[in-house]
């Protein structure tokens, strides 16, 4: 009953997403396009090639991002993990940046590959240093790790950014991701890999569930370790890098999700991955949306849209938290 | 007094090196001569170049070490400082939002509203009845609360027009291009105001530290106190963003960086300590900021940033260690 629930939302999100913005579409004009696609009407051009890159982008990003939040959430049992607050959206934006200034932006998709040894890194260095192999990351070691990992990384990009003399729209976008030029980025590659990184997750969800009642407890269980932990961050990789290739990098996302998800599904791990990823998209699309509708003219990048509702969500989880969970 | 020797100098080393070091590099003679006769490239240089700017660095430094160590001792804990509890991104918030909603109130006034509504929304989240809220969940929700106010200041940059925002980009970061001595003399009055009141209240801390109940022993109202010596630490703080932005991690190094080179160990002691590291940590960033990359300038926030996030990281593993954290 909820999972229709949710999937009306979503396609009332996917409707509102193709027909808002700049120059409206009936919903009418959709099926004519989807019929019979003419490419002399000016309609059927904004669907194709402006509005469906978008709001599949949108899709693919917000359900990446629910299911790489989702994820870390169980490793680090820390409900506060998201893949910008940890930074990895920051390594795999400062890694792009690097991409295009060494290669420059012929090859969108070739570029978009640094984003993966980018998130990687962060992932590892953020868990690392927040205590993460050991089985002991607290939300406010693994919360001011990330700070300061996204610290460091934000004034990297900051520095790139204005070493080459980049615009302020340029910066922007790296500081909070969009989906404005989403129709420019490689959406359909970036899509597989998310793909692929859901079937992942599914796959090892039983070993991450496993490790979440502990480390002592996973072995005693049969499960190793590290398998489950080197399989959650493959996933947290892919899910991330992939989304920040596409949308920037888009912060809390991951954070709002998975909770929105415990509120129907309990806590077994499956059906948390498959109603967050719903819920992601859902967001992001919402959220990409309603920045489109806010001002007369331009519009406010469904980042900072995120962003505003999340660092609300922030305060209210933290302020959950049990004071014997802090450290 | 012997303690504040090396770091005396460390300061007038830094500032030495940062009127010295430009585009155009100026030999020690050719400012000192320009110091003494008021003429030549030495006085444009002290006058209306690297004077202001320096002056204005050591200022905002200054305030925000002083206000870092000022809260790092009254939550008994080296995390807490204006910038991770989202005071600074606050002041940093109003300021702009003062420039989009175009309110005729100077940048200091704006800042410093900013920072006291947020460390009084920052208060009321936290507030809990009966028992005091852990420091760490008060640290939790300052990170939450400076996350929101960085993302609504970033939304209204997007509604500023073009060259407004980019100015305002370049202040969001921290930065201390084209100051003048109108800055300095802000930061270094106001600043010199607030730090006297701390100062005055340096027992107060020094009493509270021992815990509460043993502070309302000594005759002092730990609630009271608390609440001023908070208001204090943010309008030192705000003070410094208003000159040069939210620049992160001054305030949350100055304090133990402060404590390292003087060993300084009363209140009092370590909040000057803190104020002459906070002073040297900025006026040090800025001077890197400016020469890293020939012919560009980065703003300041983005040397503080790199220096202050490894500190963060090497301070998280040692609170692990001790089993603080």
């Amino acid at each position: 009953m909820r999972g229709l629930f949710l999937a009306c939302l979503l396609i009332g999100a996917v409707a509102m997403s193709l027909g808002v913005g700049v120059r409206p579409v009936a919903p009418g004009v959709f099926l004519e396009a989807l019929l019979g696609y003419d490419p002399r009407d000016p309609a059927h051009v904004t669907i194709a090639a402006i509005r469906l890159p978008r709001t599949v982008a949108g899709l693919a990003a917000g359900a990446a991002l629910g299911i790489a939040g989702t994820v870390m959430q169980s490793l680090t049992r820390n409900p506060l993990a998201d893949p910008g607050i940890l930074g990895i959206n920051a390594g795999a934006a400062f890694a792009l940046i690097l991409g295009v200034t060494l290669f420059g932006r012929s090859d969108q998709a070739a570029v978009a590959l640094f984003a993966f040894p980018g998130a990687a890194l962060a992932a590892l260095a953020v868990f690392a240093l927040g205590g993460g192999f050991r089985g002991d990351s607290g939300p406010v070691r693994l919360t001011l790790a990330g700070a300061a990992l996204n610290a460091l990384l934000l004034s990297l990009v900051t520095a790139v950014v204005l070493v080459r003399q980049e615009s302020l729209d340029v910066l922007r976008f790296w500081v909070a991701g969009s989906l404005t030029d989403a129709a420019f980025r490689p959406v359909v590659e970036m899509t597989l890999v998310i793909g692929l990184a859901a079937v992942l997750a599914f796959a090892i969800a039983p070993l991450i569930e496993a490790l979440s009642l502990g480390s002592d407890l996973a072995r005693g269980l049969g499960t190793r370790p590290l398998r489950a932990q080197a399989g959650a961050l493959t996933v947290v990789t892919l899910a991330t890098g992939a989304a920040v290739a596409i949308a920037g990098p888009i912060a809390f996302l991951g954070l709002m999700a998975p909770h929105l998800a415990r509120m129907s599904t309990g806590y077994a791990l499956r059906p948390r991955l498959a109603v967050s990823a719903a819920y992601g998209a859902l967001t992001l699309t919402l959220a990409d949306t309603v920045g489109r509708l806010v001002l007369s003219s331009g519009e406010v990048r469904a980042g900072i849209v995120v962003a505003m509702i999340g660092g609300p969500v922030f305060i209210w989880v933290a302020r959950r938290l049990r004071p014997g969970a802090m450290a | 007094m012997k303690g504040y020797v090396p770091l005396s100098l460390l300061i007038f080393l830094a500032t030495s090196a940062a009127l010295l070091t430009g585009q155009v590099d100026a030999s020690p003679g050719v400012l000192w001569s320009g110091l003494v006769t008021g003429e030549g490239p030495g006085a444009l240089i002290l006058d209306t170049i690297r004077g202001p700017r320096v002056a204005t660095a050591l200022g905002a430094g200054a305030v925000l070490g002083m206000s870092g160590a000022l809260f790092q001792m009254l939550f008994r804990n080296p995390l807490a400082s204006p910038d991770i509890l989202g005071f600074n991104a606050g002041a940093g918030l109003a300021i702009i939002a003062g420039i989009a909603f175009g309110i005729a109130m100077p940048t200091a006034v704006m800042a410093a509203l900013g920072g006291v509504a947020m460390a009084l929304v920052i208060g009321g989240l936290a507030f809990r009845g009966g028992g005091g809220t852990p420091v760490l969940t008060i640290i939790l929700i300052g990170i939450g609360a400076g996350f929101t106010a960085t993302a609504v200041s970033t939304f209204l940059m997007t509604i500023l027009p073009g060259t407004t925002a980019s100015e305002a980009q370049r202040w969001l970061t921290g930065s201390l291009a084209a100051r003048d001595w109108s800055h300095a003399a802000q930061v270094l009055g106001i600043g010199a105001m607030l730090a006297s009141l701390a100062l005055g209240q340096a027992r107060i801390l020094s009493a509270l530290e021992l815990g509460d109940g043993l502070a309302a022993g000594l005759g002092q109202r730990p609630e009271a106190a608390r609440w001023w010596l908070s208001a204090t630490g943010v309008l030192l703080a705000a003070t410094g963003v208003a000159v040069a932005g939210p620049v992160p991690f001054v305030a949350l190094m100055a304090g133990p960086l402060g404590m390292r080179l003087t060993g300084a160990l009363t209140s009092a002691g370590r909040m000057v300590s803190g104020a002459g590291a906070g002073a040297l940590v900025l006026v040090l960033s800025d001077l890197l900021a400016r020469v890293a990359v020939p012919g560009l300038q980065l703003p300041a926030g983005v040397a503080t940033g790199l220096l202050g996030a490894p500190y963060l990281l090497w301070r998280l593993s040692r609170e692990m260690e001790r089993g603080d954290l």
